[in-house]
């Protein structure tokens, strides 16, 4: 008789395969199990990617899904995190091809899944600047939502993404060029919108650690831009916290 | 759980009555609406996260009804183990939503790191109501509670089972300290899938561990019920239910529906059915 451990690898390789035999009565009765663990799957990449399904078609984004399943099947219990590896699949599959601009599509809807469940830490207004001297200023080390994610695309996708909020939007002329935006959870929604490139560089180099002397310089952002980079920043509620580089914060 | 209330909200244990199982679809009517219901009950897996509209609704819902906290994805019969990091979230759950009731499921959901995200069946043997019971009683050690583990529904037996299913779910209880979620609409899929006897089940599992009941409706595709929780619990499910709380007594009864949900007053309709065949069988106040 077959151990529980054996057992159970026979009835997965028989989920995987409809041509394994597993011991189990009726045999057929097996199917029931593999279309749930296929619905299952292909149900969390839909909720995930819906405007990458809307673009493709159901069928096409079918065929995608069972692919990528077979290329990463679910590793985890909670199937939140199934789509984690779907825009590189989707990078790979379609490279150099017309729908090569698929992949950071469902980049900006990865975010999404990513900032729908991220913790959401108290916000900072731009009076907490007051509290550092403005020699220190440069040496500031801005700390941003967690749920704020940052993407740079050669493709328009945040304008692919914006139009497909309904069925049957027209395409996007994709000689519009590259793009640059951001994805963050606000208290109600989840919002996607364009940021210009600049305004990308400096809040990469902020989210990346680096202090505000160096971000300006990354970005290379003249002084009325940085006004209105900070201005943005707090306005927009993206900062969360504030501290010097190295030496701890000089009061004035 | 014996810890006080926390969040204004008795923590344990759930009142005798009937509940219904929270989906995000119904988070926003039951903050407005509160009907009277005895208890929500959520799948552990929507509220692992650090935050998001999910985790902020069931905070606020738990402010208004006792929690049970029910998941779906541990799969403890597996016999590649737990996974730890799923354990860990599950008891991360836990400490924010202090649940009076924790519940499993006697199933297995991975294999060759696969995991197939459904309640798979475990055979009907010593074995496997061993490696169960140990894995259940790392759990219950691990979260710091006692499980509630539920039967699931079943398409297939397995060929060389040597235990009818309440002496299996009896062994695991007796091997583990657990507690039994008693989903009769599962009882009533898998007997008229398999030819097993419904009745008998509920006359052998371990009357003193049964601590909750689940409903919900299935759906028939060709000669096979499927327990999609798509539908109305059906009239042979009621009569199994009449039958369960004669023998074990007044239960937290739960009404799931996950597929076709309907609106919430639709859902709360059917906990209400249960909670008059309660108030009928045993007196209890609504």
């Amino acid at each position: 008789m077959a151990s529980l451990h054996e057992l159970q690898k026979s009835f997965a390789d028989a989920l995987r395969d409809p041509t394994v035999a597993c011991a189990v009565l009726p045999p057929a009765n097996l199917s029931i199990y593999r279309n749930n663990a296929r619905a299952a799957f292909l149900s969390a990449l839909e909720l995930t990617f819906p405007v990458v399904r809307r673009r493709v078609g159901d069928d096409y984004f079918r065929q995608l899904a069972t692919h990528y399943r077979e290329r990463s099947p679910s590793r985890s219990g909670d199937l939140h995190w199934a789509g984690r590896d779907f825009p590189p699949f989707l990078d790979e599959h379609l490279r150099g091809g017309d729908y090569a601009w698929l992949a950071d599509l469902a980049r900006i809807e990865w975010s999404r899944a990513e900032c729908s469940v991220a913790a959401a830490l108290p916000v900072l207004s731009a009076t907490a600047l007051a509290r550092f001297a403005a020699h220190d200023f440069e040496h500031l080390v801005f700390g941003l939502q967690p749920s704020l994610r940052l993407h740079s695309s050669p493709y328009p996708v945040f304008s692919v993404w914006l139009a497909n909020q309904t069925e049957n939007a027209p395409p996007v002329d994709q000689s519009r060029g590259s793009e640059c935006g951001m994805v963050l959870a606000r208290s109600d929604h989840l919002e996607v919108r364009h940021i210009n490139e600049r305004m990308f560089s400096f809040l990469s180099a902020l989210q990346s650690g680096l202090p505000l002397g160096e971000a300006i310089v990354h970005a290379d952002l003249e002084i009325e831009a940085l006004t209105g980079a900070l201005d943005f920043i707090f306005s927009e509620n993206l900062v969360s916290s504030l501290s010097l580089n190295e030496a701890p914060p000089t009061t004035k | 759980m014996t810890r006080l209330a926390t969040r204004g909200v008795p923590l344990g244990p759930i009142p005798a009555r009937a509940g219904i199982g929270l989906r995000s679809v119904h988070h926003d009517a039951l903050l407005e609406q509160r009907p009277d219901v005895g208890f929500i009950e959520a799948h552990t897996e929507n509220y692992f996260h650090d935050g998001g509209a999910a985790v902020r609704a069931l905070e606020r819902a738990r402010t208004n009804y006792p929690l049970s906290l029910h998941g779906v994805g541990l799969g403890l019969g597996s016999a590649e183990g737990i996974d730890r990091a799923h354990l860990e979230r599950v008891r991360a759950a836990i400490h924010r939503f202090e649940p009076a009731l924790v519940s499993e499921h006697a199933c297995w959901g991975h294999a060759g790191g696969e995991w197939f995200n459904d309640l798979l069946p475990l055979p009907a043997t010593e074995e496997a109501a061993r490696l169960l019971a140990q894995q259940v009683s790392e759990a219950q050690e691990f979260l710091g509670v006692q499980l509630l583990i539920e039967n699931v529904s079943a398409y297939v037996a397995f060929e060389h089972a040597t235990l009818s299913e309440w002496e299996f779910l009896g062994e695991v209880v007796a091997r583990s300290g657990c507690a039994l979620l008693l989903d009769v609409n599962n009882i009533y899929v898998s007997s008229q899938n398999l030819g097993l006897d419904a009745q008998a089940c509920i006359a052998g599992l371990p009357a003193a561990s049964v601590r909750e009941i689940h409903l919900a409706g299935h759906e028939r595709a060709g000669g096979v019920l499927i327990d999609s929780h798509s539908s109305k619990v059906c009239d042979e499910v009621w009569e199994l239910y009449r039958v369960a709380i004669a023998r074990f007594g007044p239960l937290p009864t739960l009404v799931e529906w996950d597929n076709d949900i309907p609106s919430l007053a639709t859902l709360v309709a059917e906990s209400h059915r249960a909670q008059h065949l309660l108030d009928q069988r045993h007196g209890l106040a609504a």
